[in-house]
């Protein structure tokens, strides 16, 4: 099952492209759109709730906030307001959700020049396995 | 010292014991050979007896050896001991301890023991649409919720610096130079020894001396006060609060409650919850409840707290179709449902985790390591102090009068590396009226802002409601979406003509 889940796991963009190529793009984007920012959104490799998006590039005015980027993905996704969702920047941290694209680009955008993120909900807890109720009946 | 205690040496011997047992029940012998054994301990009609067992005498070794394999099973840790360094602070929910004095060490004591524990609990009222008369193996998150609530609710019901009359004192605990490991220890029993109703644990320790006293009767503390009618009736209110948690279908903020609430999430019971899922089943449960009118629970969407939405939820004034009743400003539990990294838990937030955990307004992080949750709350150097959901025991009718409090209450403390920590969490607040919520934000942005992730914290308060910034927020008022976002139609028509490596524009 989980290679199953795998399989349906594109590669990560940056081992599908090489970094030769994802520079010349986001070089050729900014040309023609110098106020947005070249941003990929992927989803937690290990991810089982959210739903794998469409798409991965995105090209997002620089004065957005991440409030309201956060809510056009949940809205590509038709999240409820009360589902986990998380943007990671560069895959460890929270991005603030007040600053503007243009900020976190600043920050935090790669040598090839885009911006990355991924998204992930919340993991669960529990330890199920066959107990020893299982067992003793079966015996 | 790391060395595994000789009580916890039993417990697990027993434990493996039992274990093997349970795979051979042919064999049936009897679990604990020591008087003391855990789980049999002396006073059950077990403890001495032969092979040739009663049939319903073989129901309670059975009962006892599937409640010791659950214990193993579901991650009880066996780890004996938790030291404590004396010349570190200790930090409990906003209060420090320096243990390295015998009063502050009682101090930690009464205050860690006065936390409510809520654990696995089996044979309970079946749980409505499932089979289910237990959670153990997969409402740990849940108990940890109830862990979170309830230390709300005595916030909200007590009076500050309130503490539990019952047991104060810590078992399994080593603190450096005050209580030396001495083989006189040796005899000290192990907290998860004693079955909760029947043993009142306060006898089981003896206090670094050698001696095991079991007494039959049980030795109230010294109460000076304890006749003065004040005292009585927080005495009642702890026990109303307790019986809250019961785990029976009627219990406001029990399991049965709780997973009802969780069915609109797609959750039933014997599913595994996360962090988020429970901080949204405990505002319904507050909700729905008429226990504690004057209490609201506000839940954070997108890392973010608006203050207005929690101003709304608070006084109800505020909101104009109801300005006929007006009952003044609410308490209220805020929870930030958080991810603090992607496969673990990312070392920049750990200062701040810690900075939060120095708020008195903090009222504990639910949590975990991957799996296995736990209720965070409070750290020592580098290790987070934790309640540990995972421990099996028998329901308790909480509608009994003086039903017994002892196992609703925690002696031993442990601790695990911030490392381990798995970075989904919830972390919990509480504001006892407008001028505490004020004082709660500047707290709490302060410690937020206070480490060098300045610009990324862990979550953010901003003025206003959820809505003005292009979110749902906690207000269920429908609204269309604002128009600074594209419709979800045009974004499809968007996406219909490029290929996945094209860029969408927002």
């Amino acid at each position: 099952m989980q290679t199953a889940e795998k399989a349906q796991q594109p590669q990560p963009f940056k081992q599908r492209k090489s970094f030769a190529t994802r520079r010349q793009e986001v070089a050729g984007i900014r040309f023609k759109f110098p106020t947005k920012i070249p941003v990929i959104i992927e989803r937690y490799p290990r991810e089982k709730y959210l739903p794998p998006l469409d798409k991965t590039k995105f090209l997002v005015p620089q004065e957005l906030s991440m409030s309201q980027f956060v809510a056009i993905i949940r809205n590509r996704m038709s999240l409820l307001p009360s589902q986990a969702f998380y943007l990671l920047i560069d895959n460890h941290g929270l991005a603030n959700m007040s600053l503007t694209i243009a900020q976190v680009y600043k920050e935090h955008r790669d040598d090839d020049g885009f911006l990355y993120m991924t998204y992930a909900s919340q993991e669960m807890f529990g330890t199920n396995e066959p107990g020893v109720e299982t067992i003793l009946k079966n015996s | 010292m790391n060395s595994v205690s000789p009580s916890a040496a039993q417990y697990l011997g027993g434990a493996m014991q039992e274990e093997v047992l349970a795979s051979h029940p042919e064999t049936r012998r009897p679990p604990a050979q020591d008087p003391r054994g855990h789980f049999g301990h002396g006073a059950g009609p077990d403890g001495g007896r032969d092979g040739v067992a009663e049939p319903d005498e073989v129901d309670r070794l059975k009962a006892k050896l599937i409640s010791a394999w659950n214990n193993v099973k579901y991650g009880w840790s066996v780890k004996s001991k938790t030291s404590f360094n004396k010349t570190s602070p200790l930090t409990l929910l906003g209060q420090t301890y320096l243990l390295n004095h015998e009063d502050e060490v009682a101090r930690f004591s009464q205050a860690f023991v006065s936390l409510l524990w809520l654990t696995y609990r089996r044979e309970f009222p079946q749980l409505e649409g499932s089979t289910w008369t237990t959670d153990c193996g997969w409402g740990c998150m849940l108990r940890s919720g109830q862990m979170l609530l309830a230390q709300g609710l005595l916030r909200h019901l007590l009076p500050p610096g309130w503490t539990w009359m019952g047991v104060h004192q810590l078992t399994d605990v080593d603190i450096e130079v005050l209580k030396p490991c001495s083989p006189s220890r040796s005899s000290a029993v192990s907290f998860p020894s004693f079955p909760p109703s029947r043993v009142p644990p306060q006898s089981l320790w003896g206090r670094g001396s050698g001696a095991l006293t079991v007494t039959e009767a049980p030795r109230r503390p010294q109460r000076r006060s304890a006749e003065t009618s004040r005292d009585r009736q927080m005495d009642a209110t702890h026990r109303r609060l307790v019986s809250w948690f019961g785990d029976h279908p009627y219990a406001p903020f029990g399991v049965h409650q709780l997973v009802e609430l969780g069915k609109s999430s797609g959750k039933k019971a014997g599913d595994w919850y996360g962090p988020s899922i429970v901080a949204h089943i405990l505002r319904k449960a507050v909700a729905k409840t008429s226990e504690v009118p004057n209490l609201a629970v506000y839940v954070a969407q997108d890392c973010t707290v608006y203050k207005e939405d929690v101003m709304r939820l608070c006084d109800p004034s505020l909101l104009e179709d109801l300005s006929g009743q007006s009952s003044g400003w609410k308490s209220v539990i805020i929870l930030v449902p958080v991810r603090l990294g992607g496969e673990s838990l990312n070392p920049a937030y750990i200062e701040c985790v810690k900075n939060i955990l120095r708020l008195e307004c903090c009222i504990g992080i639910i949590g975990g390591k991957p799996k296995h949750s736990l209720f965070f709350v409070g750290f020592q150097d580098e290790q987070l102090l934790y309640l540990d959901p995972h421990y099996c025991q028998s329901v308790v009718d909480v509608t009994q009068d003086n039903f017994p409090l002892e196992s609703f209450h925690c002696q031993s403390p442990r601790k695990m590396s911030f490392s381990r920590m798995d970075p989904s969490c919830t972390i919990g607040f509480y504001a006892k009226n407008q001028k505490d919520f004020d004082s709660l934000c500047i707290a709490v942005s302060g410690a937020l802002s206070s480490s060098s992730e300045e610009k990324y914290p862990i979550f953010t308060f901003v003025d206003g409601q959820g809505h003005d910034y292009g979110l749902e927020g906690q207000s269920e008022v429908p609204h269309g979406l604002p128009a600074h976002i594209l419709p979800p139609g045009r974004l499809k028509r968007a996406s219909k003509k490029s290929s996945m490596d094209e860029f969408v524009f927002l």
